[in-house]
């Protein structure tokens, strides 16, 4: 199965994407995530100003036979919420890495663990 | 490795996930499940539901035993028809839900759900003992293959695959040839047939029906579809701890029948649960989540799914009967949220079965 990894994005091993400028991060699921769900149909979001633990969970992506939590991959605060989205999920699938769900500001002190894409391609093809 | 199908190669060729159902590697979806339902729903879909059990019940009291074992009228129903029932135990409790097919006066064949083979198998076994029926059974589900071809398109393909008509074959009736047996049911809500079949023989027509451009579907297509025309699926909505009284199935119980498994105890039975439908414009219903009654608890989801015909939650629910008011407002708890769940006496679908 082929599955896109672009090499300027972050990854987690909760297979969400994240890119990062200066001390925003946005955060989405990855194509290998949208095909393993299929036909994604609801997203639930936090609101603007929620603070986040890394790997708390921050929301929720539903797909027809299947709900999955996502998790922060950063400690910070939501500055963004793309919620757009809401009313067309279906973004998720076919354009995973056009399809941002928050951006976050990223606590100046906190300090994260994602992977390369070299490193996340390993990752994807090791767990299946 | 779980068991497999004669069309694991197939599955497996046409890029299924493939998931262990009850033991089953079975295909849970090719493509997109959208895609799956919608064609079962404009068009015509198959599925590979070969992981089903089939009993075949032969003699001269072959009827009168699948009649005793269900709680539906199958002695009165004439030769070729197929009549669903539930098959209680003697306290009234589901042990499984099944279709029964009158093939002949000394032959019929009962289709039941592949989670339930072995428990179904050694019940009857004491059943037909006990009750000392003329009648041999046969589990033959490991020499029988099932393909479920669905959808309004199913007879124009059959017609060009098998060269021959298909039209007098009515709604919930059955037809043996040489090599297949076809039954006009399905568990979807569209028109359809449920094809048995040996391995090689069942092999063929796949490929034949794929040749054909009908769309295979998998499990989780199947089941929105069932959802969408609201058949309660055994192990989720149906159990040993509930009776066909409890779970909207009144209609499959038939008193003035002769006797059967389960008569006496449920003659007596006050039902205390309701299988309900309800419909949400907002959230997905999923099982376990809480079903309120403005703010008392009132029960639980036992299968929820988003419907792909009509963009709604839709669920069945187990819901105190004492309780529960059709009148009054219902919710979902999803994720500490209550979501506005509306009840519906309809299937979330027509669907177009004649």
């Amino acid at each position: 199965m082929s599955t896109q990894i672009p090499a300027d994005y972050l990854y987690t091993k909760d297979h969400e994407w994240v890119k990062i400028e200066g001390s925003t991060a946005t955060v989405g699921i990855t194509d290998f995530a949208q095909s393993s769900l299929g036909d994604i149909v609801f997203l639930e979001l936090p609101e603007v100003g929620t603070e986040l633990e890394e790997n708390a969970t921050f929301g929720v992506v539903e797909s027809i036979k299947s709900v999955s939590d996502i998790y922060s991959p950063v400690k910070g605060k939501v500055s963004s919420v793309n919620s757009g989205l809401l009313d067309t999920p279906e973004k998720c699938n076919e354009e995973p890495y056009e399809s941002w769900l928050v951006k976050i500001k990223i606590d100046s002190d906190a300090d994260h663990k994602l992977m390369s894409a070299e490193e996340y391609t390993e990752f994807v093809q090791q767990s299946h | 490795m779980g068991n497999q199908t004669a069309l694991i190669e197939e599955h497996k060729r046409l890029g299924a996930n493939i998931v262990d159902f009850a033991g089953w590697d079975m295909p849970v979806r090719y493509s997109s499940i959208k895609e799956e339902v919608m064609a079962v729903r404009k068009s015509v879909g198959m599925f590979d539901v070969s992981h089903m059990g089939e009993f075949f019940f032969t003699g001269v009291d072959s009827t009168k035993a699948i009649d005793y074992l269900m709680t539906n009228d199958f002695e009165s129903s004439p030769i070729g028809k197929a009549v669903y029932s539930p098959l209680c135990g003697s306290e009234g409790g589901i042990i499984d839900d099944a279709i029964a097919y009158k093939l002949d006066d000394n032959q019929s064949l009962l289709c039941v759900n592949a989670s339930n083979i072995e428990k179904d198998k050694k019940w009857i076994q004491t059943v037909l003992k006990e009750k000392n029926f003329d009648c041999q059974f046969t589990d033959a589900s490991e020499t029988y293959s099932l393909i479920a071809v669905q959808g309004p398109d199913t007879q124009r393909v059959l017609t060009q695959i098998f060269d021959r008509s298909f039209s007098d074959y009515e709604y919930y009736s059955v037809h043996k040839d040489d090599h297949f047996i076809f039954a006009r049911t399905g568990y979807t809500g569209e028109d359809g047939f449920e094809i048995f079949g040996d391995h090689v023989h069942i092999l063929k027509l796949w490929l034949d029906l794929e040749k054909a451009g009908v769309i295979p579907c998998g499990l989780a297509a199947r089941d929105v579809l069932r959802l969408e025309v609201a058949y309660p699926l055994y192990g989720q909505d149906l159990s040993d701890k509930l009776t066909p009284l409890d779970c909207n199935l009144k209609w499959t119980v038939k008193f003035n029948k002769n006797d059967f498994s389960g008569k006496s105890a449920l003659y007596h039975y006050k039902p205390f649960k309701r299988l309900i439908k309800l419909e949400l414009d907002k959230g997905i219903p999923r099982t376990g989540q809480e079903v309120f009654q403005h703010d008392i608890k009132i029960g639980e989801v036992t299968s929820g799914t988003m419907s792909v015909t009509t963009g709604k939650g839709i669920c069945l629910a187990l819901v105190d009967k004492e309780v529960f008011n059709k009148d009054e407002l219902h919710f979902l708890e999803i994720r500490g949220k209550k979501y506005e769940a509306k009840f519906t006496t309809n299937p979330f679908v027509a669907g177009g079965h004649k």
